[in-house]
């Protein structure tokens, strides 16, 4: 602060080049023969007010725009430090509306808003097909691609790729499962991505004799497997058995279409008939997820036209080859995808909308709270203004001092807010990344974010700065009068934003907790889950499946588990497979979908999952060798057998000439999601130990909490398949709880917001009635020397509080139930009937309120007449 | 309202001589040497045969004035009595500044003169 020093020094030197002058005044004087003192005297006269005249000079220095500004701020900061509890209130406030809008912001910058990094990304379409009353899929055959990408003319070309895990190993590189990307050879130049090292492959690859076994590393594994090593290019790995060789590096945080799929490895197509015995490609299997680039000049709409009737071939060929015609009213969809294949959009896209509009409010709130206190407060310090402007303070220079006050002010609130802003987004990260969609959002505040914040801290100041620094500085007598009434109207503005964000809360949590009621067909308590990975362990299919029933009996003796089993997949986790069947006794129309969705489970699956048996027996392990047996739902039931007994009939599907006896009946589960849009299906249980199919998902009923086992689990698996790593461990609550993060994020912040909103309006209420308390304290004991009693002055002040609250709860309703609407409009299923919440909402808001107004109350009933009176 | 504001608009009303000719005196007074405050007074009084009484609360803030706009630059030196003084002394910029008030000055008074004196000609002035 060098500058500052200098001024000090200017100073000192102003003062000895005054004093110098006086000096040599008065010798002149004593040289034409004056006394001494009377010299100096004179010399002290003639030279005029000294003080002014520093002044003045001082003035023609000049002040830097630093030096104002430090002024300002210096003036600021004593002006904080003089009432701590309002600095750190507007502080802590206005901070909590800056880091909430910033972590939200930040979600949906990342859902919303990304571009891809690659060329020109919004050109890029994705194609799509969508049958009636369900969600869009994009998967679709080698033939579909093909065949789209040389009949159509919208698009400049296509690109094909499919997930695949593959276990791959090489050397300098530990066995690992990666996640693949099989990649069509226009993929890389469609996208139009420069390796980061190497090259990229492309159509050239596989042709004219050149290798087709050539793989593409991301820049993540580059890194964290090859340490960056420039000489991996060139390098052999296997993958599934296969040679191939490392040709280059994918760019840093290229994720192709899919962000949060954080793909390893890219293979072509031209090396999948290496790693497949049976190739996919030139196929009609469904493994493919398509992408386009539209040429230029093409609209998106033409691209839906020519699409939708390319579809139209690829329907009939289906309908030709599986005699399903119910997919006739299946059809296809182009949508832009410059942000690429964002699940997360359609998952989280409204759920961050929503919570963006909640957030506003609450900064909302927090602003008029700032600006309540600050407009209080101008009110205390009008002495210290009135003083201020006598001393020849200029309007501006004090409207500048209130705006540097207001912006210190939301400059501290934005640097606590940027950190809370960290800490909110990693939580929100971490929640989001127990979704089983497996996405990893790479959402961390950035510079767009920061900028938005700084944005966000500085119109904040703004707004809350101009308005009471204009007022502090106008003179005129009705301000008082203005400002309470501005006040009061900031107080209602305030109860208002917060009857809307309780009400939203209240709707969030309710529907959340209607999910958690929701009946999932199971019994979602004390279920313990975990997940083997014998792909490395050197089992073959018979050893390993008897070793598996040698660990169920095992996992049975610990103490605190009632029952153990296996499965192909959890429920709420999808379905094994969909396959046409005809069943026993039933004559199905023609062009009628006879799917039936399939599951491989062990004994005691439906025990452990709380699954109730309605009809016949359970699958046991001496079914193995016997003729083969199915246990179906009761959708299934009441589809093909009505009222009649299923036990003994039998289902046989197409292509497989061994029949299935049902022997059991079970109650519906929700297959997908715990949501009421996922209706049960009609479903087939095998014996997977009949069928001696392994599947690595294992499940325990316990009477403990079945958390706690996980270790005595773990300990078990190693003594028994030594080489066999358990790799997921969770209860069945944590994994129904995946299911609807989306949900519950919307709750548990919209909770939390509402909280902050209706604390902060408590607040403000509570500093405007404070004041106006700490004002009228003379009138008040005026009223008590009257003859009016504590209890009329207690109502006094409560009244006034109650009247500000019902304006506000007047001014909000009419917001709630058009927010409600908006609510619903975004997400689905949302059960906001009735006026519960808006009700719920007002009660907790009047009950703070009141309780914000007992404190100013007590302390008017408090007032001391005589003291009152003797102070005025 | 006797306000502080109002004092020194009052004072700054007290500076006699035209807005702009006292810093063209200090200039002028300047081109014999580096002086300090008191005696550029002294010498402006004397050089005026006493018309002109530079005062202080005009002649400190002009000083600093011109030393801002770099026409002037200061050095502490010990005066001829031995006294620690601020001399001032004219820079290449200020030395050009004092050339054009100088003739400026001189169209200036000129056509004052011709103002007041309406009645002679050019060539009898």
């Amino acid at each position: 602060m060098g500058w500052l020093f200098g001024r000090k020094q200017r100073d000192r030197e102003l003062e000895q080049e005054i004093q110098a002058h006086l000096a040599m005044a008065a010798r002149d004087r004593m040289a034409h023969g004056e006394e001494p003192q009377a010299a100096e005297r004179a010399a002290r006269r003639e030279f005029g007010n000294r003080a002014l005249i520093e002044e003045t000079t001082r003035e023609m220095w000049g002040w830097t725009a630093l030096e104002t500004l430090w002024q300002d701020a210096r003036y600021a900061l004593r002006g904080m430090r003089r009432s701590p509890g309002f600095t750190a209130v507007a502080i802590l406030s206005l901070a909590l509306g800056i880091g909430a809008n910033t972590a939200i912001f930040s979600l949906v910058d990342t859902v919303l808003l990304r571009m891809l990094p690659v060329e020109d990304p919004g050109q890029l379409v994705e194609l799509m097909f969508k049958a009636p009353h369900q969600d869009h899929f994009n998967l679709f055959s080698w033939k579909s691609y093909d065949h789209y990408r040389r009949s159509n003319h919208v698009f400049a070309d296509v690109i094909a790729f499919g997930f695949e895990p593959f276990a791959v190993r090489g050397e300098g590189l530990e066995p690992a499962r990666l996640r693949g990307l099989w990649a069509s050879a226009t993929y890389f130049p469609v996208l139009g991505v420069k390796a980061a090292a190497g090259r990229l492959f492309g159509p050239e690859d596989g042709a004219g004799g050149s290798p087709a076994n050539v793989a593409v590393v991301s820049w993540e594994l580059w890194k964290s497997r090859f340490h960056l090593d420039p000489g991996i290019m060139g390098r052999r790995i296997v993958v599934d058995d296969v040679p191939a060789t490392i040709i280059g590096v994918a760019p840093r945080d290229f994720e192709g279409m899919e962000p949060g799929s954080r793909p390893d490895l890219w293979l072509p197509f031209a090396m999948e008939p290496m790693v497949h015995r049976r190739s996919n490609i030139g196929t009609d299997n469904l493994w493919l997820k398509l992408a386009a680039r539209l040429k230029p000049g093409v609209s998106l709409e033409q691209a839906r036209a020519e699409m939708s009737a390319l579809f139209q071939w690829a329907i009939e060929e289906e309908i030709r080859t599986s005699g399903d015609g119910t997919i006739r009213n299946v059809k296809s969809e182009v949508e832009p995808a410059g942000g690429g294949f964002n699940r997360l959009r359609d998952k989280y896209g409204r759920p961050a909308l929503a919570l963006m509009a909640l957030v506003a409010l609450l900064l909302i709130i927090a602003c008029t709270n700032v600006a309540s206190v600050l407009v209080a407060r101008g009110a205390a310090r009008r002495r210290e203004m009135a003083l201020r402007v006598a001393l020849g303070a200029g309007r501006f220079r004090l409207l500048r001092q209130g705006l540097t006050e207001a912006l210190l002010l939301s400059m501290a609130a934005a640097l606590i807010g940027v950190a809370l802003a960290y800490f909110g987004t990693s939580v929100l990260v971490r929640i989001i990344a127990e979704d089983p969609g497996g996405v990893h959002l790479q959402a961390k505040p950035e510079l767009a974010v920061l900028l938005f914040t700084a944005g966000v801290a500085v119109l904040t100041g703004l707004l809350f700065g101009l308005v009471p620094a204009w007022q502090a500085s106008g003179s005129a007598p009705a301000a008082s009068l203005r400002r309470q009434l501005f006040g009061k109207g900031l107080v209602v503005t305030q109860v208002a934003f917060s009857v809307v964000l309780l009400s939203a809360a209240s709707l969030f949590v309710g529907h959340l907790a209607d999910l958690a009621r929701l009946d999932l067909g199971i019994r979602r308590d004390h279920v313990l889950l975990f997940v083997l990975d014998p792909s490395s362990g050197g089992y073959d299919n018979e050893r390993l499946l008897r070793a598996y029933q040698d660990l169920l009996g095992r996992l049975e003796a610990i103490p605190g588990v009632r029952s153990a089993t296996e499965c192909g997949f959890y429920p709420l986790s999808g379905v094994g497979s969909m396959q046409p069947a005809n069943v026993e006794g039933y004559q199905a129309a023609p062009g009628e979908r006879r799917h039936l969705s399939r599951g491989w489970v062990a004994p005691k699956y439906f025990e452990t999952f709380g699954v109730p048996l309605l009809m016949g027996r359970d699958f046991t392990f001496e079914d193995r060798g016997r003729p083969r047996v199915a246990i179906v739902n009761q959708t299934l039931v009441r589809y093909f057998f009505g009222n009649r007994n299923p036990l003994g009939k039998h289902i046989a599907f197409d292509g497989d000439p061994n029949p299935f006896e049902i022997v059991g009946v079970v109650g519906d589960t929700r297959s997908f999601e715990p949501l009421p849009r996922d209706p049960p299906l009609r479903f087939v249980y095998f014996n997977m130990i009949q069928l001696e199919r392994n599947y690595s998902e294992f499940a325990l009923r316990t009477t403990v909490d079945p958390a706690s086992l996980e270790g005595e689990v773990r300990r078990m698996v190693r003594t028994l398949l030594k080489t066999v790593p358990v790799t997921e461990v969770r209860t069945l609550e944590e994994q129904v709880n995946r299911a609807i993060v989306p949900e519950r994020i919307v709750a548990m912040l919209s909770g939390l917001f509402g909280g902050l909103g209706a604390a902060l309006a408590a607040l403000g209420l509570y500093g405007l009635l404070a004041y106006t308390v700490a004002r009228r304290t003379s009138e008040i004991g005026v009223r008590m020397a009257l003859g009016a009693a504590r209890g009329d002055i207690m109502r006094m002040v409560l009244r006034e509080a109650a009247a500000m609250v019902c304006g506000g709860l007047v001014a909000g309703v009419p917001i709630v139930y058009w927010s409600t609407r908006f609510a619903q409009s975004l997400i689905p299923g949302l059960s906001a009937s009735g006026a519960f919440p808006a009700v719920s909402a007002a009660a907790m808001m009047l009950a703070l309120a009141l309780a914000a107004a007992y404190v100013p109350a007590r302390r008017a009933i408090r007032v001391d007449p005589m003291e009152a009176l003797r102070y005025e | 309202m006797p306000t502080a504001m109002g004092k020194r608009e009052g004072y700054e009303n007290r500076i006699e001589l035209l807005q702009g000719t006292l810093d063209m005196l200090i200039l002028q007074t300047l081109r014999w040497g580096p002086q300090h405050g008191y005696g550029i007074g002294q010498a402006i009084r004397a050089g005026s045969g006493e018309v002109l009484q530079v005062e202080t609360g005009s002649l400190y803030p002009a000083l600093h004035r011109l030393e801002k706009q770099g026409w002037v630059k200061s050095e502490w030196k010990a005066s001829e009595h031995n006294q620690r003084a601020k001399y001032y002394q004219l820079t290449a910029p200020g030395k050009r500044q004092l050339t054009s008030e100088h003739s400026r000055w001189k169209q200036l008074s000129a056509a004052i003169v011709r103002l007041m004196n309406p009645g002679e000609t050019e060539g009898e002035a």
